[in-house]
């Protein structure tokens, strides 16, 4: 008999499992970077975003930490096609608590994801700093 | 091989089936289950008879005479009376103890109680090996240095502590010596007469016995006076009240019988296991092994782990029972402070594993165990940022 780990919900199991939006986009002038954490405090993720039209196309991420925190960054991956730059700039960690039953004691790592979008947004294209 | 492989021996070890066997004998009817207290008949003088025998098979593996032992409920009991105990009783010959900062928690809770109590204790930083030099521990010696305790193995990395140079160094000082043995106990020499170890905590559950059974040896020439933690029946000479339990000592006893008859023969064998497996785990870039290289007990093996999460990487091992940090702490979250002493960052001390062999390990969970974590390894560094250059 196999015992479930309690510490991780159905979500977070289901993503850790595939991992999917993990990787990297080819690089472009379409392309905009958003990075945040530090492994030496257990977290660290880059977003990669495609931009198109105003709106997101595509998202990648490329992540260091927790089971809960890639699998938050692999559940943003799939939010965030379609989103605008004003969306990015109020995208708030708590949807992501919610989802994945993130326990208070990660809700910083997922601060981290937060600011990861938000320095994205930074890089809109258009809003005056680079794409990759 | 079974669903899951136990590579966490130093946490607890599978009870041997002749131990279990043993144990049966005094559980059900017809059985030894008397009170060995009880000896004013013929089944409370066979469970005496039986836990007598068994207080023999443990001052057998440890060079102690049968009189030095008392039974306790395990280690962490056994550190408490031997710490406690001892200080309580000789308090007026001083105030001071000296331990090590990678001690178990049953010896610094227990030094921290001390300290709640007046006492002055010293906390040893090791080498980043892991290993205590005894001439540090004279360094730290004072005119009013009551007690020394140094564990023989240390639970997470395994080093080995050179107890008998140090028990040595504590006898011609007239320093009381406790040492936790936990884990060392059963699976390398220890002798109280040559190691001139005053206290010696003891277990069952590391060697394949029961959990909830161990000793304290304590030295009988000249006697060594303790003030019991337990009040009662004045059990064990009036140190550890309460019932006898004669199913559990008889364990205890069995596991440390067989401990003495095969530790020469498995050391070699989960020796070899535990080099077979850092040789594969040595082959993944950024492993590094924690702690002295040579001088380590043979069944447990710590490897720092870079450029990935210690919780995930755990997490993407469920073929493998281990551990990650302390066994004792891996709920707090916090980074292992016996691999921090050592001068580890924060980051490799939370992704390090411990990973720990036993009797039953084999050749192919060893093999297995290669390759999941490195498997594991490259699929959470295939998804994380380039570290910084």
């Amino acid at each position: 008999m196999t015992a479930v780990d309690l510490r991780y919900g159905d979500e977070v199991r289901r993503r850790m499992a595939s991992l999917a939006g993990a990787g990297t986009l080819a690089p472009g002038p379409d392309v905009i970077v958003g990075q945040a954490g530090d492994r030496e405090r257990g977290a660290e993720v880059i977003l990669q975003l495609r931009v198109a039209v105003e709106q997101v196309t595509e998202a990648r991420f490329l992540a260091f930490g927790c089971p809960h925190f890639l699998a938050a960054a692999s559940w943003l991956t799939e939010r965030l096609p379609g989103a605008s730059r004003e969306e990015l700039l109020h995208w708030d960690w708590r949807d992501a608590a919610a989802v994945l039953a993130v326990p208070p004691a990660k809700f910083g790592r997922l601060l981290t994801l937060q600011d990861a979008v938000r320095a994205a947004a930074a890089n809109w294209p258009g809003s005056g700093a680079g794409t990759v | 091989m079974s669903e899951v492989i136990y590579l966490d021996n130093a946490a607890t070890t599978a009870v041997d089936p002749r131990v279990v066997e043993a144990m049966l004998e005094c559980l059900g009817p017809g059985g030894d289950y008397a009170n060995p207290s009880a000896v004013g008949h013929e089944p409370g003088r066979r469970a005496r008879a039986r836990v007598e025998q068994a207080r023999a098979e443990v001052a057998g593996l440890v060079g102690a005479d049968p009189a030095q032992v008392i039974f306790t409920s395990g280690a962490t009991e056994a550190d408490n009376l031997a710490l406690l105990g001892a200080a309580r009783f000789h308090r007026e010959r001083g105030r001071h103890v000296v331990t090590s900062r990678t001690e178990h928690p049953a010896v610094l809770d227990a030094c921290r109680q001390l300290e709640r109590e007046g006492f002055d204790v010293t906390y040893l930083k090791p080498g980043p090996d892991g290993i205590v030099e005894p001439a540090q521990v004279e360094a730290a010696l004072r005119a009013d240095t009551l007690l020394v305790s140094l564990m023989h193995v240390n639970n997470e990395i395994g080093v080995v502590q050179d107890v008998g140079a140090v028990g040595r160094l504590c006898r011609a000082r007239g320093v009381l010596f406790h040492v936790d043995a936990a884990q060392g106990a059963g699976k390398l020499p220890l002798d109280v007469e040559r190691d001139c170890i005053d206290l010696l905590a003891l277990t069952a559950h590391k060697v394949h016995g029961p959990k909830g059974v161990g000793a304290l040896c304590v030295r009988r020439e000249p006697r060594l006076g303790l003030v019991p933690l337990l009040h009662g029946g004045g059990q064990e000479r009036g140190l550890r009240s309460g019932t006898l339990p004669t199913h559990q000592i008889v364990g205890l006893g069995a596991a440390f019988r067989i401990a003495a008859a095969e530790m020469a023969a498995d050391g070699a064998r989960i020796a070899g296991l535990r080099d077979r497996l850092w040789q594969g785990l040595a082959g993944i870039a950024g492993v590094a092994l924690n702690g002295h290289p040579t001088r380590r007990a043979p069944g447990i093996l710590s490897v720092a782990v870079d450029g990935v999460e210690g919780e995930s990487l755990l997490y993407e091992m469920p073929q493998l029972a281990v551990t990650s940090g302390s066994a004792c702490a891996t709920t707090s979250g916090e980074p292992s402070y016996v691999l921090r002493a050592l001068g580890r960052s924060d980051r490799l001390a939370q992704s390090s594993l411990r990973l720990s062999l036993g009797r039953f390990s084999t050749t192919a969970e060893v093999d297995f165990a290669v390759q999941v974590i490195t498997s594991a390894v490259a699929r959470l560094r295939s998804i994380a940022p380039l570290p910084p250059a």
